[in-house]
């Protein structure tokens, strides 16, 4: 803090002065509010799979399982999985932040598409809204990968009322996946080539591509799921001749890119975050932008590997085997440019950076992971234990939700015009990366052992292990809360935002904090490469 | 929301980028549909091959004729729709309509002859994959299969024929109140778009349905 | 115009080739026409070539992804070994 504090006056007109009314707010094409209309929803069901998240940890504490049922057990997972995945990973970053940033980043007004965004919105709260409903009537018991026949035959759950509820949410997300498709194609300011763009929108356009491609097949699939189930069409039973892998191969086919759709915008962000606070150019920028175009299209080659003791041939798991390894060397590259732009930078541990150096550490322990289990013989015995958990939690979770926060952290002061309160920063993310290793690192060692996933009890040579992984878990959930709490306290009482204040590059932090609705007052011409940080020798001479 | 139109246009460097960013949004959603049914393709795949006599004997008893006549129909209306495209181009409004009106005519004929003639000759024949399916038997599994794949398959086309009857009767309507001319007539190339795409899903369905299963 | 003529032989092979004997699982090769169909439909209706350089590649991208999709999704029931549990077949 310097000795003279200069207040940084509010801004008399921002996009959120423009209009005080519901009507405004509910009607409104301005991406900006879109942004902040996703951020309620996803808020909100993030802490629905939250609460559903805490009741399994629960469960789990002893041996026999604390809660009664294993039906129950069923459908609190089941609602865990599909809340998390559909209702918040998916969305997160695109519907948030990318809503946000991406116009700015770009130096355009407003995404393609304003109309088809704010319809985009209005189908997520649809599909949430079918979704709560399905779960306050019960939910279901088949876990979010709604395998057949247990979902087409068995299942006393209310699988037509969820699988409509996701069927209408893939719609959002083709939406979006449109709008930034077309947006970045087209609207970027001039001067500014792709190669001048920041690898955060060449991360939500792999990530839009997945989305527009992968998606399409999902609804087609629920569609089939949904007739097989109330007509018994056949086309998944094999008493007629239909095959059960066909459901499996249609799932995987959009589930497995989908979970680079969700990760591949926390690679954007991280990619944001380390050179603004190494304050150095991206180590790279060619390498990492292309290697997101090559993750989005590797994703598509290697869903067999859900499968491998499904029942398909031999031959088919050993193809998915081989690409499996394939889709994992962009990732590692991504991981050495990070590290390669943080070396010899000039590093400030602010909370964005925290967040973005344990996703370093937790994605590459999670993404290592994911190699032992595509390959075959370690996945006979690793399949469908703790370890496979332990895996996607460590990328998904330790990665992706560790980003998300960075990015909310980093991009807070241009979204609301105020700062968060530093040390509260700093705290959350130290207590969310204790929490989460104390939660799922046990989670690895159990699925080694031989802990199955999905059972609502276990025997009691696990038990320690559990309850180790279930007071993490109890971390792990006060640090999530402690941002919810400072983050709503900094939007009354927190300092005022300049227009830079991490003094990073890029389009967005030459508008004011929050921005007024259309953006710029002219538009932005672009001379200079990304991430046109001064060479190091001249940064690390002002320290 | 005309204050964000006005800011949208804005941003466009002209109407030419304006128009070709609505014609790649097209594509880029009918991408979306190619997928769509792409999935569909792979569950005629498996179904086929897991099944291959049933299958076809149950091929063997769509109405090749209604079939046919269908396909040249919707060929045809895409031919003349596009046609209607070229007469705007020069500034025609009136052709326009007209053509419209043609397209808009034959996909209506479409759809009567498949549900309303077609469909219910395969209810009377008790097709329908329901309790008295005609063919059982050691073929009765794979002949279900395909006459899931028919009923779906031509009940979703059918479901984006109706979208696309929508859409060209709101041209018509747009170009009656005088909303193109020969500078500004987007809309009219999107929709045809979306019209020779759903043309398409049909000519892929056409084969699949009708030609295959029918030889030996 | 000619486009549309070309449309109409084209089905007309179509439709004399699924007469020709061909074994039960070359009959797909029936759908040879069809997809040159597709590909004047796109050229002459759609006007593929003309417009912005982006929808040739949302184009190619939909192709490759669909050939992705039956190709890589083939490739199991191709190489496996069904063992039928069809009600008939379990008597």
């Amino acid at each position: 803090m310097s000795a003279t504090t200069i207040e940084t006056p509010a801004p008399a007109i921002s996009y959120l002065t423009d209009g005080f009314t519901l009507r405004s707010w509910l009607l409104t094409t301005d991406h900006k509010r879109i942004a902040l209309l996703y951020l309620g929803t996803i808020t909100i069901f993030f802490f629905i799979g939250g609460i559903a998240a805490a009741l399994i940890r629960y469960n789990l504490i002893v041996p026999e399982g604390m809660i009664a049922s294993a039906e129950t057990y069923n459908r609190l997972f089941t609602m865990h999985g599909v809340v998390m995945v559909w209702f918040f990973l998916i969305p997160a970053v695109p519907v948030t932040l990318g809503n946000f940033v991406v116009p700015l980043m770009l130096g355009a007004r407003d995404l393609a598409f304003p109309k088809l965004n704010l319809a985009s919105w209005y189908l997520f709260v649809v599909a949430g809204i079918v979704a709560v409903y399905s779960l306050l009537v019960g939910g279901v018991d088949t876990g979010w990968t709604f395998y057949t026949p247990l979902t087409t035959e068995y299942s006393k759950g209310h699988v037509v009322a969820t699988v409509v509820a996701i069927f209408i949410a893939g719609f959002s997300s083709i939406a979006t996946g449109l709008n930034f498709i077309v947006t970045i194609h087209r609207l970027r300011a001039p001067g500014m080539t792709w190669y001048r763009m920041p690898v955060f929108l060449w991360s939500l356009y792999a990530t839009s591509v997945i989305l527009v491609l992968a998606t399409p097949v999902l609804a087609m699939t629920l569609i089939l799921l949904v007739f097989e189930r109330i007509f018994h069409i056949g086309v998944f039973d094999p008493a007629i001749g239909g095959d059960p892998l066909l459901f499996q191969h249609l799932f995987w086919f959009y589930s497995h890119p989908a979970v680079y759709v969700m990760i591949l915008p926390g690679f954007g962000v991280i990619s944001e975050i380390i050179p603004a606070f190494s304050r150095k150019r991206i180590f790279g920028y060619k390498f990492i932008v292309w290697c997101s175009i090559s993750i989005a299209v590797i994703s598509f080659l290697v869903w067999g590997h859900h499968m491998f003791v499904a029942g398909t041939s031999l031959y088919s798991a050993l193809v998915f085997s081989i690409l499996s390894y394939m889709v994992a060397v962009p990732s590692a590259i991504k991981v050495f440019n990070w590290i390669g732009t943080m070396h010899k930078g000039f590093i400030r541990f602010d909370a964005p950076m925290l967040y973005a150096v344990g996703f370093i550490g937790l994605f590459t322990i999670g993404g290592l992971t994911g190699l032992f289990v595509a390959a075959l013989a370690a996945d006979v015995h690793l399949t469908q234990t703790y370890f496979v958990v332990a895996h996607f939690h460590y990328v998904m979770v330790g990665g992706m939700v560790s980003a998300f926060f960075a990015g909310l952290h980093y991009w807070w002061p241009k979204i609301t015009g105020r700062m968060y309160p530093e040390m509260w920063g700093r705290a959350g993310a130290l207590i969310i990366f204790i929490g989460f290793n104390l939660t799922f690192f046990p989670q690895f060692i159990l699925g080694y052992l031989g802990m199955p996933r999905r059972y609502h009890s276990y025997p009691p040579e696990f038990e320690v292990l559990n309850v180790l992984s279930s007071a993490g878990a109890t971390i792990l959930a006060a640090g999530y809360l402690l941002p919810l709490a400072y983050l709503t306290w900094s939007l009354f009482h927190g300092e005022r935002a300049p227009a830079n204040p991490w003094s990073a590059t890029g389009l967005e932090w030459t508008t004011q904090s929050p921005p007024f609705t259309e953006n710029f007052d002219e538009t932005p011409m672009v001379t200079d490469p990304p991430y046109n940080y001064p060479p190091f020798e001249v940064v690390r001479g002002h320290v | 929301m005309s204050e964000a139109h006005l800011t949208n246009e804005f941003q466009y460097s002209s109407a030419g980028h304006r128009a070709e960013t609505a014609i790649s949004g097209m594509w880029l959603f009918l991408a979306t549909e190619v997928l769509f049914f792409g999935a569909l393709l792979l569950s005629w795949i498996y179904c086929r091959h897991w099944n291959q006599a049933g299958f076809d004997a149950g091929a063997r008893q769509t109405q090749l004729a209604i079939g046919t006549i269908n396909t040249v129909i919707l060929v045809t209306s895409s031919l003349v729709y596009s046609t209607g495209l070229a007469f705007m181009e020069a500034g025609n409004t009136h052709r326009l309509i007209q053509c419209c009106a043609i397209a808009w005519g034959l996909g209506v004929a479409f759809l009567i002859l498949k549900f309303g003639i077609e469909w219910h000759r395969d209810f009377a024949e008790h097709l329908f994959p329901g309790q008295d399916f005609a063919i059982s038997g050691s073929l009765g599994g794979g002949a279900r299969l395909f006459f899931v794949f028919y009923f779906v398959s031509t009940a979703l086309h059918g479901l984006h024929m109706i979208v696309g009857l929508i859409l060209v009767g709101w041209i018509i309507l747009r170009a009656r109140r005088g909303e193109f001319s020969f500078i500004y007539f987007t809309p009219v190339v999107v929709v045809g778009l979306y019209w020779s795409f759903v043309d398409i899903v049909w000519i892929l369905l056409y084969p699949l349905i009708y030609l295959v299963g029918r030889g030996s | 115009m000619v486009a549309w003529g070309l449309l109409l032989v084209l089905l007309a092979a179509e439709f004399g080739a699924s007469f020709l004997p061909l074994a039960r699982s070359a009959r797909p090769c029936v759908l040879i026409p069809a997809v040159f169909m597709v590909v004047v439909v796109g050229t002459a209706f759609m006007q593929v070539k003309l417009g912005p350089t982006v929808v040739r590649l949302f184009a190619v991208a939909a192709l490759l992804w669909l050939s992705i999709l039956l190709g890589l999704g083939s490739l199991d029931p191709m190489t496996r070994t069904n063992y039928s549990v069809r009600a008939e077949n379990l008597r």
